[in-house]
């Protein structure tokens, strides 16, 4: 047995379950794509067919070079995320294309094109990644300058960023504008999976009592994550970014539990949390009226309240199967009832188009990523990379979690967005890495062989 | 949890803390589905029927409503296309303002036009079958019709004969509850708040008109009853049996001149001097509408037998019907005595229809028709069906309140209002309400308003008195007398009806 | 109802559907995948013990090995080792009938089984030490 016969090799391999799973999304969106048209014209047709196709050919051709690489890597995750980025496609088709335009070059682009655009860049960056990244000694060692140039970024943001409906979220760089928080998401929880994990036994055995029966892990090493966090929720509740802190904070804290496995821990630290957002809306007035609307939106129906009242109308006009892609968002006057639907309220629009039933479509593939890659966590090989991969699928779920709690006025609103379906070229293109790192971390080495020659040539089927 | 198929990996009790905390997150997405449930199914009815909803406002510009017929089929309300192709509403007659309201683009709409919006404009029903059945059918361009109970033609007589006193007239059928009139005036011109030329104008006037004209008086004015609260004092003595139609107080026709001492204040009558030494039983008492014996029959029934016949009635909560009413009262409530009352003297008062009593026109129709029903109250309703723009009709069902009283306490009743009108000296009160070949039944009110206004005239009352088929409140805004404006006026309603039904 | 409107509905309902499809097949290869690893014993052919480690694997670690079992620093390898020292692809262990094999894929530092370079296949058998890099393993009997 030579090097080049064993089968760890990078040799083609075919992925039957992506393949399957890929066509049936194809089918779905195409399904999709017709009622939007059925809708609009009245006459069994595609809207844009040339959008469908190239972004089912960009899927395809992602799918071509997972395979041509060999890797065996998890083959539930791009159909399940490709399905999500379709249907927030079929989501800006359906919205006027006015509501986002660019210019590039000599084209001028609308919501749909644009949206494709970065759509297509993420799973560029998701296939790269998945196929380059074999190592993770690069996210592990340095990770005190992960952490630093994440601070950094927030920093730079903070003095240089521009200011977007009361929050300073984007900066400026020439003709790209993009939202660093997405990045510092991925750093925060490559520092936090590193640092937790190295320092697990000490956080879980070494604790230091307080009072009573509760202990607390030794100060020293709680020190450095407890700062880096405060840190970097003080910048951000100072950038108005409520959404990000909720985030960041809400996957520390799950890091925080797989490292320790401390239950106790992570019930002070929700604690801590509530008590920390009570002072927070008793001192800051941005935080109280976030509070305060999200309590009785109703009590100021066209003025903060709006936006609230117009999603739960729209959810309410939905009911069980929707209004059908198209026909829902009654315009009054010209506009649509909610205002920044393809960003904040992507939820709702879904809702009333789709209705519950696809509210819970929608939910359930987030739930499957994020199992995929709490899975994916489960099976790594030590613990920093088990924490990694929990902590990107935690990003990805947790985020569709508080932005879908807001929607539905469960939680006050946040100006996060809903991951792959957002409009938001920032937002996709960080997606589209982490989906790469998790695809990269999945990699389940070689086939055990044991089976006949003839079924290791064909790929030996999907698993 | 074990490892799949690779080698090289240890067992780790990090496996079960993957699986809790994707058991957590399940729950949360569990949550999540809850919450988008809450919205999508379980409020998903009130809030997509309520008018400011975006898709309420964009149907109402484009689907055209559905027309508001009368019980004979008669148009009531109708749409036309302006201009720019938009519809908008058109009234037959500024009469109906008070129970059809008015639908504007500016003002929103008032009356039947928002309480049945979503019938109207094809959304669906009040049924969430109707309305999941609504969105199969392509987006329609029309809405059902409204089928009500009105009469036009005594809608107009009633606001006719108003005139340009303010007041409200009820008028109802006491066996089914179908209202054949409810007219409030002054009436404003719906029309011209409808109409997109004129709404500005309209509404300015309508909302300026030191009168009033928005409100609808029969439904949700509360005024003074006077004398016809009396029924409503029959009816809880009977019916408790604190009192018979034999029952007679010996001390009446002494404090006829003297007054009726109650707890240091002397309840006055003295409008009845040709009955003398009479002793007066019920029926007498009805017929001359002697305070005194009515107080006393207050008082022997007592607080909490008033209270209970009157909530039995309705009062103390709104009236279920098509339109939001206003709830009437026996008393602002709060005193020591049973029913609220805050001494005898305020019970003695109330019993004859003063003291802190105040009703609605619509809450003493039902009064009346309870008593013509034979003891059970009718429910009032104004629309009775829809019909689809295919033509299919879809019946509203009417229905009871309940039983106030037995068969027999009616019997009494309706014999003692009988008197009242066409017996010999129940005629020097409410001569206005008989009316030829028919025997009437009626009590008439003259509500003191205290100070140096004149008090309200009222009229309740039923025909015939047989066999009723329809029951009708009157109430005049310092009117006078009852038999001054009220009891003409429910004469010739009365008249007017009974001739077209032979 | 108009064929249009039936066609509109269809369509809808189809699109929902087709979404729940994906769901379903996506929840069964979940439910495959859990009944599939706790049918599939691993670990039966031998077990590998870390002994010493300057980094990972951890000193102690125990991996249960198949009957191809590749070592190295690639992600792709069924033992990841994060030693500096240590190549991408650096051996192989294979199980061929009767008894354990270690083979060198080229890598930069070589292997030594009990202090012995590797050359070619060498076959090994339960007690040798394998050391890669900083990392000492020890070949041992499978569960069974």
């Amino acid at each position: 047995m030579t090097a080049a016969s064993l089968p760890g090799f990078p040799r083609p391999r075919i992925r039957r379950r992506e393949l399957g799973l890929l066509l049936v999304v194809a089918g779905a969106l195409a399904l999709g794509n017709l009622s939007l048209g059925l809708t609009r014209n009245g006459s069994l047709g595609l809207v844009d067919p040339a959008g469908l196709l190239i972004y089912l050919a960009a899927l395809a051709a992602v799918h071509l070079a997972l395979v041509t690489a060999g890797r065996r890597v998890d083959e539930v995750l791009l159909p399940a995320v490709g399905l999500l980025g379709g249907i927030g496609l079929l989501l800006a088709e359906r919205l006027p294309q006015d509501l986002v335009v660019q210019q590039v070059g000599p084209a001028v682009l609308g919501l749909a094109s644009l949206q494709l655009v970065w759509l297509v860049l993420a799973l560029v960056i998701a296939v790269v990644v998945a196929i380059t990244v074999r190592s993770d000694r690069w996210l592990r060692l340095y990770k005190y300058t992960w952490a630093a140039s994440g601070l950094g970024l927030l920093a730079l943001t903070f003095v240089l960023g521009t200011d977007v409906n009361g929050t300073r979220l984007t900066l400026d760089l020439g003709p790209v504008s993009g939202q660093p928080s997405e990045l510092l998401k991925v750093i925060l929880v490559v520092f936090f999976a590193a640092y937790l994990a190295e320092n697990r036994v000490l956080l879980a055995d070494a604790r230091v009592r307080v009072v009573g029966r509760l202990t607390v892990p030794p100060a020293p090493y709680l020190l450095p994550a407890g700062l880096m966090l405060a840190l970097a929720l003080g910048i951000v509740v100072i950038q108005h970014d409520l959404g990000a802190a909720m985030l960041f904070y809400a996957v520390f804290l799950c890091l925080f539990y797989l490292a320790t496995g401390s239950k106790v821990d992570v019930v002070l630290g929700i604690a801590l949390f509530l008590v920390g957002f009570v002072l927070l809306a008793l001192v800051f007035p941005h935080v109280r009226d976030r509070v305060a609307t999200w309590l009785d939106p109703w009590a100021d129906p066209l003025g903060t309240g709006y936006q609230t009242i117009q999603a739960l109308h729209a959810f309410a006009r939905g009911g069980l199967l929707g209004t059908g892609l198209g026909a829902g968002l009654p315009t009054v006057g010209g506009q649509l009832p909610i205002p920044a639907v393809h960003t904040d309220f992507p939820l709702a629009a879904l809702g009333e188009e789709l209705g519950m039933a696809g509210v819970l479509a929608v939910l359930g593939c987030y739930l499957v990523v994020v199992a995929r890659g709490l899975r994916i966590a489960a099976a790594a090989a030590d613990d920093v990379r088990a924490l990694l991969c929990a902590g990107l699928a935690l990003v990805i779920g947790v985020q569709a979690a508080i932005i879908a709690a807001g929607n539905l006025k469960l939680i006050p609103l946040t100006g996060i967005t809903l991951p792959f379906i957002s409009y938001g070229g920032s937002s996709l293109l960080v997606n589209g890495l982490i989906v790469g790192l998790l695809l990269a971390f999945s990699d389940r080495g070689p086939l055990p062989p044991g089976e006949p020659r003839r079924a290791r040539q064909r790929g030996g089927g999907g698993r | 949890m074990t490892v799949q198929g690779r080698g090289g990996r240890r067992e780790r009790p990090l496996g079960g803390r993957v699986a809790r905390l994707s058991l957590a997150l399940a729950l949360v997405y569990g949550g999540l589905t809850l919450g988008a449930g809450y919205w999508q199914v379980f409020r998903a009815d009130d809030l997509s029927r309520d008018p400011t909803d975006a898709g309420m406002i964009a149907a109402a510009r484009s689907v055209v409503r559905g027309r508001i017929l009368d019980r004979d089929g008669h148009v009531l309300a109708t749409s036309r296309r302006d201009a720019s192709g938009e519809p908008y509403r058109v009234y037959t007659d500024a009469s109906l303002s008070a129970p059809l309201g008015y639908a504007s683009r500016l003002y929103g709409s008032a009356g039947l036009e928002a309480a049945y919006a979503s019938e109207l404009l094809g959304t669906g029903g009040d049924d969430p079958a109707s309305r999941a059945l609504a969105k199969f059918r392509p987006r329609g361009q029309r809405g059902d019709d409204l089928r009500t109970s009105l009469s036009l033609s005594l809608q107009r007589l009633a606001v006719q004969l108003l005139g340009t006193d303010r007041g409200a007239v009820v008028a109802l059928d006491p066996r089914t509850g179908d209202v054949l009139a409810m007219a409030s005036t002054p009436t404003y011109d719906a029309s011209g708040i409808a109409n997109p030329a004129t709404s500005r104008a309209a509404f300015a006037a309508a909302t300026g008109d030191p009168g009033q004209p928005l409100l609808d008086r029969a439904i949700q004015g509360r005024y003074v009853p006077g004398s016809v609260f009396k029924i409503v004092t029959a009816i809880a003595g009977l019916s408790s049996g604190a009192i018979t139609p034999a029952t007679t107080f010996p001390q009446q026709p002494a404090a006829e001149s003297t007054g009726l001492l109650v707890s240091g204040y002397r309840v006055r009558d003295g409008h009845h001097p040709f009955t003398g030494s009479e002793v007066l039983d019920f029926a007498r008492a009805t017929e001359v509408s002697c305070n005194i014996w009515y107080a006393l029959a207050g008082l022997r029934t007592g607080g909490a037998g008033m209270d209970d016949a009157a909530r039995r009635l309705g009062f103390g909560a709104p009236i279920p019907f098509d339109l939001a009413t206003a709830s009437s009262q026996l008393t602002n409530g709060g005193g020591p005595l049973p029913g609220g009352f805050a001494d005898n003297v305020e019970l003695a008062n109330a019993a004859y229809g003063q003291g802190e009593v105040l009703v609605t026109p619509l809450q003493m129709a039902l009064v009346a028709a309870t008593v013509a029903n034979g003891g059970v109250e009718p429910r009032p309703r104004l629309v009775t069906a829809f019909v689809s723009p295919t033509g299919a009709v879809r019946d509203v069902s009417g229905g009871t309140l309940g039983r106030v009283l037995s068969p027999g306490d009616a019997a009494a009743i309706t014999a003692a209002m009988t008197q009242a009108v066409e017996g010999a000296d129940g005629q020097r009160f409410t001569s206005g309400a008989q009316v030829a070949g028919v025997t009437v039944a009626g009590k008439t009110g003259t509500a003191q308003l205290g100070g140096t206004g004149e008090p309200h005239s009222w009229f309740i009352g039923f025909a015939p008195a047989e066999a009723p088929t329809i029951a009708i409140a009157v109430v005049v805004e310092q009117g006078g007398h009852g038999g001054s404006r009220a009891a003409p006026l429910a004469g010739e309603m009365l008249r007017t009806f009974l001739a077209a039904k032979p | 109802m108009d064929p249009l409107t039936l066609a509109v509905w269809a369509i809808r309902l189809a699109f929902l559907a087709a979404l729940y499809l994906f769901l379903a097949l996506v929840v069964r290869a979940l439910l495959r995948d859990v009944r599939a690893a706790s049918r599939d014993p691993a670990g039966a052919l031998g077990r590998l013990v870390v002994i010493a480690s300057a980094s990972l694997p951890a000193a102690g670690s125990v991996f249960p090995l198949d009957a191809v079992t590749t070592l190295g620093r690639d992600l792709g390898s069924s033992v990841v080792l994060d030693d500096p020292f240590s190549s991408a692809r650096h051996a192989v262990l294979t199980f061929r009938g009767r008894g354990w094999y270690v083979e060198d894929l080229g890598s930069t530092n070589g292997t030594l089984v009990n202090g012995v370079p590797v050359a070619g296949a060498l076959p090994l058998g339960f007690g040798d030490e394998l050391q890669i890099g900083d990392v000492r393993m020890r070949l041992e009997r499978g569960l069974r």
